[in-house]
């Protein structure tokens, strides 16, 4: 059985005054089956142009409502650029240069694909991305 | 400027060589150098039933920035989980289009958020099961 943990840690000493921030927490990733882990994963890099608009980084191929983990990276320097990050219609968030984020996933619905989007106006945004799924059905061909 | 600094570890065997993801970073304002200056504080929750509640209103900090959210399903049993949503008011279920995912026991989360519609979790067990979260953000 294939075994991915992940790992946090949150710490601030000055967030808060007289109160210093530390959170960590850590937590070995299951499939919806509770004792199996994930086995299945797409990792890869790439440069996302604003002139592109919104792209899918990820089809919902896999089963609906089922356990899938998307670790995506903004690896921009400049702290103007910025990725939208949305599932279908739903806009989750702006990721800014040298941000991380690890969401769960449970492809809900067929349309719910991860898609991304660069900003602003002449940006092009290096990124980094994995996603640890439960199932994947590959797309059919569209050879004759 | 207060600096708030986030790690993520994830090692992985998923592939026959092993995968290995560690980044740091500063939470930052929208387009800026400077970091966040707001929190919600490290909240709990405990929930007794699955009716999907608000946990996070839009209103509490500026939308389309750069907020982020932090959530931890705290239960010690991986069948406990909530469902996750960006929703006005409920609508957390397995197969709504605006439900993100599932968080399963000892399972955590990290994600930006553009402050414009709430945050719902709906439990999947009437067991008691407590949920601890914080955002970072700026004012509205």
């Amino acid at each position: 059985m294939a075994t991915t943990t992940a790992t946090v840690s949150i710490s601030s000493s000055d967030l808060q005054p007289g109160n210093t921030l530390s959170i960590n927490a850590s937590s070995t990733i299951m499939q919806t089956g509770l004792t199996t882990g994930l086995e299945l994963m797409d990792m890869g890099i790439g440069h996302l142009r604003q002139d592109s608009a919104r792209d899918a980084l990820a089809e919902a191929t896999g089963t609906i409502d089922t356990t899938n983990w998307v670790y995506i990276c903004n690896n921009a320097t400049d702290d103007t650029f910025f990725i939208k990050v949305g599932i279908h219609e739903t806009v989750i968030g702006n990721l800014g240069a040298g941000d991380w984020m690890w969401m769960p996933w449970n492809m809900g619905h067929a349309d719910n694909e991860i898609n991304i989007e660069a900003e602003p106006t002449g940006a092009t945004i290096p990124y980094e991305y994995a996603i640890f799924k439960s199932t994947d059905t590959l797309p059919a061909s569209d050879a004759a | 400027m207060a600096t708030t600094t986030a790690t993520l570890s994830v090692s992985s065997n998923v592939m026959s060589y092993p995968t290995v993801i560690n980044k740091s970073m500063k939470m930052m304002k929208f387009q800026s150098c400077h970091g966040l200056e707001e929190t919600s504080g490290l909240r709990t929750k405990k929930f007794t039933a699955t009716a999907a509640a608000v946990v996070v209103e839009q209103d509490e900090f500026a939308a389309t920035k750069a907020a982020k959210v932090y959530m931890r399903n705290t239960s010690s049993d991986k069948a406990h989980f909530f469902y996750v949503a960006k929703h006005a008011s409920a609508a957390a279920s397995g197969t709504a289009a605006v439900t993100l995912g599932r968080l399963h026991g000892g399972d955590w989360m990290l994600i930006p958020y553009l402050a414009d519609v709430n945050i719902t979790v709906a439990s999947s067990s009437t067991d008691p099961v407590v949920l601890e979260y914080i955002v970072f953000g700026t004012s509205a």
